[in-house]
This record gives structure tokens, sequence and C-alpha cells, in this order.
């Protein structure tokens, strides 16, 4: 459940919250809405992709970071900092409000035992919400751009549905559903003045920042590959360095 | 008599004839460059008759073939989802005297018979949910997919509700916008023909003389030009469904939130039957009787009684109607489509249907000259004479298997000579050997496949004899099969959603193209 209410900074002076990577405060997610914005970033790392919205159907972005249920295959990364970490977990417990920032209180990361706090002892927001304050300024008007991104690829069809595949070192299969990416055979038959108008609104470079992100789904299962080495799955191991696949 | 046939001229503007038109037009797109025009004369002055507010899950293909959103025909022509219909009372009159007949095939349907096993267990299932998930589907309120499934695609098998009226507008605004079909407001005043019998072309009040080379009767039960001008006869089969009245009456919800059936309902009365069909914003009603087994006043007090006190301010609208079709459905250069061709009680939506798989055929084999068209024609006779005989025969069967004698109407319905030699012979062989998907269906595109038969046969009660031995050889195939349609069930009623909430997305987010 939630308890989403708006930041105040007389009543929250002394809320802390854990601001760091792990799998109990929510990072726990194999797949994580993104926006437009963050596509430069997270092609590096992973695989972008389109899903349905289980609740409206309606399409959005996501950076694919494992293959099971509740698997972040960049979980050390993240904690490292080492990797970029998608602005919907670094938000943490943080919504928007119209344009205001509310939190939920009842998030885990929100704990007296935290190890940012929102407010200065002066009341000042701190280094740490003022960081958040930027990436909400990023987050926002990003998913609306993002959704202008999508409708406007669905109007031209170029986003086809996709399965994912993949046979693991312990003799498991896993099969990834319910994913869409962009349809080549579409993209290069489009008209002339289409192209013209997808590369005049930054369009084209996403479009192909999303198709070169496919190839790092083989890393991807090269990483998870590698948690069934032994001792691989045990906590406090040497982090990985990114890119070594 | 080389002449090309390349101008399409359909006369009348209901259901039957904006199908006809978008089917057409859609399949001969690529000919319109090259003067290939399908034109749609309406009287501004004939109301339409808007048949049956059911259909048969062709229409997903049929619309999706037209490029009709299905996002915007939920919308516009208040659509909702069929999945099958329940048959109450039909077989004892008793109050739990219920079955189903679903859209959805027999699990491994093409594989294994799997009748003689489902009566070879003695499991006290029913036939239907032995073999299939969706009467559980239906009795749960559940939808047929969920809001990530994309336009047209199934989690169950469906068809739809709609609301007739709005669909012709829906389809014209289609027709007119995308698919280049002329449409023409006017009164027909005069048929003019050829020596040779064929119609060259017809005068109409509003916009002179409008030429074609083929012309489609859609001008309903009037049948202008099939039965008026060519003077092809009726065929009546009265003698067989002896219902020819019905009184029909649209029912509010309590709310907005009102659970909606997936399903049409229809239950047995003493003299016909009543359907109800859930559509978003209101149910559709009616009392479908014969005349000769009861007055009117029995008829509307029978409704009234099924719809309860608080709709007994409703005023119901009395239709009445021949059942049959006519002898020849495509006489020189006319085809009849829709209630110019006949029509048939509502038992199991065949009308659109109908419509539908007539109007392709039309499309697909659309002839080239007016030398070629006669041998199309006898083509489209023979399999629409087909048609129609086995929707007879298969309406006739839900009648047959009754075991009530409660009164005339069902004591006279299993009367030997109301029903067909060939139906006769088949409910014979049908003791011995179940239908199956091979047998006795010859035909590419049965409008009800075997599959129907089995659900209505089984769901009342119709007894097949079963040789134990000859279960073995397929035993574990159909164990198998029949266990993986009970993990189905349970997989589907634990995914999807109420039918009611998704209709409410449906309205709210549409559903995607992919």
């Amino acid at each position: 459940m939630s308890n989403v209410v708006l930041l105040d900074s007389q009543s929250h002076r002394k809320l802390r919250v854990h601001a760091q990577a792990a799998a109990h405060y929510g990072d726990n997610q194999r797949f994580v809405a993104v926006v437009v914005n963050e596509f430069h970033a997270l092609a590096m790392h992973y695989p972008i992709l389109f899903s349905k919205d289980a609740d409206t159907g309606q399409f959005y972005c996501g950076a694919m970071l494992g293959f099971d249920s509740g698997e972040n295959l960049f979980l050390d990364e993240h904690r490292a900092m080492s990797a970029y970490r998608p602005l919907n977990l670094q938000r943490g417990p943080f919504v928007t409000a119209g344009s205001d920032l509310a939190i939920d209180l009842d998030h885990p990361r929100v704990a007296s035992s935290g190890d940012q706090e929102l407010f200065t002892a002066a009341g000042e927001p701190s280094t740490y919400l003022q960081s958040v304050m930027g990436l909400m300024r990023e987050l926002r008007p990003g998913a609306e751009r993002t959704r202008i991104f999508i409708d406007t690829l669905m109007g031209l069809k170029l986003i086809e549905p996709m399965t994912i595949s993949a046979r693991f070192d312990d003799g498991s299969n896993r099969e990834f559903t319910g994913l869409y990416t962009i349809n080549r055979d579409q993209l290069k038959q489009l008209a002339d003045p289409a192209v013209l108008d997808l590369f005049r609104r930054g369009y084209l470079q996403l479009i192909y920042l999303m198709m070169a992100s496919l190839d790092h789904v083989s890393a991807l299962a090269q990483r998870k590959n590698r948690s069934f080495l032994p001792g691989g799955d045990l906590p406090g191991r040497e982090p990985l360095s990114p890119g070594a696949a | 008599m080389t002449q090309r046939i390349q101008s399409i001229v359909i006369v009348g503007g209901g259901t039957a004839g904006w199908l006809t038109a978008g089917i057409i037009a859609a399949r001969h797109q690529g000919r319109m460059k090259t003067g290939f025009t399908v034109t749609l004369i309406e009287s501004p002055n004939v109301p339409i008759i808007g048949v049956g507010e059911g259909t048969w899950p062709t229409l997903r293909s049929t619309l999706q073939k037209m490029g009709v959103s299905e996002t915007e025909f939920f919308r516009n022509c208040n659509a909702a989802f069929k999945q099958g219909a329940k048959f109450a009372r039909w077989t004892t009159g008793a109050d739990d005297d219920a079955y189903y007949h679903p859209l959805m095939l027999p699990q491994g349907f093409t594989q294994v018979n799997l009748v003689p096993h489902w009566i070879g267990s003695h499991s006290g299932r029913t036939f239907c949910e032995t073999v299939c998930p969706q009467g559980q589907l239906c009795d749960d309120g559940l939808a047929p997919k969920m809001i990530t499934t994309p336009e047209y695609q199934a989690v169950a098998n469906y068809a739809y509700h709609l609301d007739a009226g709005k669909f012709a507008g829906f389809l014209q605004q289609h027709c007119t916008t995308k698919l280049g079909v002329r449409h023409v407001l006017a009164d027909v005043t005069k048929v003019n023909q050829s020596e040779y019998g064929d119609i060259r072309s017809v005068d109409t009040q509003q916009a002179g003389e409008i030429a074609g080379d083929l012309f489609v009767d859609c001008s309903g039960f009037s049948a202008l030009l099939l039965g008026k001008t060519l003077g092809v006869a009726f065929k009546d089969c009265s003698d067989v469904l002896f219902c020819d009245s019905a009184l029909a009456v649209q029912v509010p919800y309590e709310t907005p939130e009102s659970p909606m059936a997936s399903h049409t309902i229809s239950t047995a009365q003493s003299a016909g039957w009543i359907w109800d069909i859930g559509l978003p914003n209101r149910r559709g009603t009616g009392h479908v009787y014969s005349s000769r087994h009861c007055t009117d006043e029995e008829a509307h007090q029978a409704l009234m009684r099924y719809l309860g006190p608080q709709h007994a301010h409703l005023t119901p609208r009395k239709i009445s109607f021949h059942g049959g079709h006519r002898e020849t459905f495509w006489k020189n250069n006319c085809v009849a489509v829709g209630l110019a061709a006949g029509f048939l009680e509502p038992l199991e939506s065949s009308a659109i249907v109908l419509v539908e798989l007539s109007a392709k055929l039309i499309a697909e084999q659309m002839p080239a000259n007016r030398e070629v068209m006669d041998i199309v024609s006898a083509r489209f006779n023979d399999v629409t004479h087909y048609r129609w005989g086995r929707i007879i025969d298969f309406l006739k069967l839900h009648y047959v298997l009754t075991q009530r004698s409660d009164s005339a109407f069902w004591r006279d319905n299993v009367a030997p000579d109301t029903i067909s030699d060939r139906l006769k012979n088949l409910l014979h062989l049908w003791k011995y050997q179940s239908p199956w998907f091979f047998d006795e269906f010859d035909r590419l595109e049965e409008v009800f496949p075997a599959a129907s038969y089995q659900y209505v046969l089984y769901g009342m009660g119709f007894r097949t004899e079963v040789e134990p031995g000859d279960n073995v050889a397929t035993g574990t195939m159909a164990a198998k099969l029949i266990n993986d349609n009970f993990a189905m069930t349970r997989q589907m009623r634990s995914q999807l959603p109420k039918n009611r909430d998704l209709m409410k997305k449906i309205f709210e987010y549409g559903l995607q193209p992919i």
C-alpha cells in the first residue's frame, strides 16, 4: 500500500531516506519504465524495448534489467554507481503531484535509519533532495515526450512484437513475452518525408539507439549465467566491471 | 456480352448493404484506380430494420480486412463481447436446465474427438466444461481478453453484441471516407432491364439514373430487385421453424456498473424463447414466438415476467417476419444479400454472418465479365442454398432435442414431418457416432462447424452409444487434452478481467492495434 503526501519542509524536516540501490528497497525490477531523455545513457548497458501497461494497455518504453520476475542483474553496479541507474529507480519514494513533489511515506526507503536527509538543519533542501528535484524535472516532461514518440511510431506502424527466448547454463529456458521493438522492415520502407520528419524531431536517433540496444540481450543472458557459477549468487562478490561480458 | 464488371451498385443501406459495400470495396481497392466503383443507393425514407444484435467471430476478420479499428468499432457501435450463448429451459424446462454453446472449439478438436471419451468417463461434468473453458468464463462474468491483448486478437474466441442501427452508420462512415464507396441518398423509382433480363440501371427520384454491371439487392424484406423485379419466389420455412413474431425491447441497466453478460442468454418459453444480450449501455431483449401457438398478449406477459416488475413500464416493439429465403440468390446480374435473401429467427445469430459470407464470396469470386458471371452465380447459388439448408437444420436441432411436452409448441416441434430428411438421417447416425470435424461437414466455410453440433447435442442430453474398446486407441491423448483444458480454464479464470471492467477500459484507453 502507499501513503503519498505532498513534501513539506516543516512536517518532513526530520525525514530520512535510503537512497542506495537494493532489492528490498524496490530495485528488484526486471523491466523498468524509462523516458526518451535517458535513452543515450541507457543504451550503454540495457536493451530498451516497448511494453504495455498491464492496467491500461498503453505502450511505454522500458529498460530490461533481468529475465525473471524481480530480477535486476545490475544491482551491484547500481549500488556502486558504476552503471547508469534509470530515473524511475533513482527517484525512490518520490512522485510528482501536479508540479509539486510528493513522497510515499510507506515506501520501504523511508526510515529514520536512512542515509540521506531531505532537509538541512536550516530547512533548506539537502543536496540529495535537490538531485531528486532535478531528476523529476527530467522525468515529467520526459514521460510526455516519450508518449508522443510512441504515438508517432505507432502511426507509422514502426512497432512490432518480439519475444526474447533464452536458454541458460542451468538448463532452464525463459521466454519473455509482451515486448515490442522497432519494425526494421517498415523503417526501411518509410517514405522520404517521414524519414526527414523523424530525423528533425530527433526520433531517428532514438530509433537507432533502441535497435542497437538489443545487442545487450545476449550480454544480459551471460550476466545471468555467471550467477550460476560457484559463489556467483553469493552477496559481497566483486562487482563486475561494466561491459565485461 | 463480354462487358467487364467494373461498376457494382448496391441498393439498400442497412447492415447488409454497408457490410457488402465494405467487403467488396476493401477486396478490390487495387482496381479503384482503373475504374472499378462501388456505389450504394440508400433511401432517405426507408428506416433500417436492424436485425439481430448478435454476430459470429467471423466479424472480427471481416472488420479487420476492411481496415476498421476495433476500438472505434466498440466505441461507436455500443459493441460488446459475445463468447457464445447460454440456452436455458430448452431441454426439460426446469429452473436449473441450461447449457452453453461457446465459441471456442473443444480442446485439441482437430486431433481427437473428445465426445466418446467424455461419455465413456461418466465424470458428472458437462460436455462443455470438460472440453472448453468458456462456459465457466461466462459464469464468472469474465471478458475473453485483456486490455493488453491487441485488437481483434483473443484469449478466448469471441464475437460481438452490437447496436445494429449504430453499426450501419459506422460502416457508412468508414466505407465512404476510407474505402471510396460512393453513397447516393435516393429512392429507387424504376428498375430498367435489358432484353435478357439483366438490370441495366435504376431510376431514382433524387439522383437520376444509375447504371451498373452487377447489382446487389440489400433492400431488406421487400427484395426490390431480386424479388419484385426479377420475380424470384420466396421459400417459406414456417413448416420447420414455427416462430414468426417478436416483441423487442431495450432494457436499461440498474447502474452503469451493473455486471454485463458476455454471452447471449436464450430462455425457452412455452411458445418460443426470449433473447437477452448485454451492450455497454443497455440490454437488448425480446420474445420470439409462434403466433400459431400463442397470442401477442400472452407473449407480452411472458416477456414482462422475464424482465421483472421493475421494467413493467417498458413498451416492446412488435416485429412480424416470415422465416425462409429466396429460391435463388443470384439471378442474371443481380444477387441478394441480407433480408432480401431471407430471414430466420435469430436463435444462433445467423443473419450477419450470412451477410459476411455472401459478400465475401461475391468479392472473392467477382466475375471478370458478364460472360462468366453465370458460372460464378451458379456456384454462389449452390453454396448459399447449402448454407441456408444447414442453418435451418441447425436451428431445428435446438427444438427437436427437447424433452419438453408442456405445450403444443414443443410437442409440434418434434413431429417427424417438421424435420428435414437430412437432419433425421444425421440424428440417426449420431446415435452411433458423434459429429466431428471431417465427416459430413464438407464445405470450407461452414456457418456452424461440427463443434457447434457437439455443444448443442450433448448440452441437450443427446446420447451417442460408445463402444469402450473404441476409446482405447486415443485414450491417453484424450486424457491429456482434458487435463490441458482444466489447466487452461484455471489459468484463464485467474487472468481475465471482468467483462464490464474491460469494456470500461476499452472506452477509456482503447485496445492497441498490435
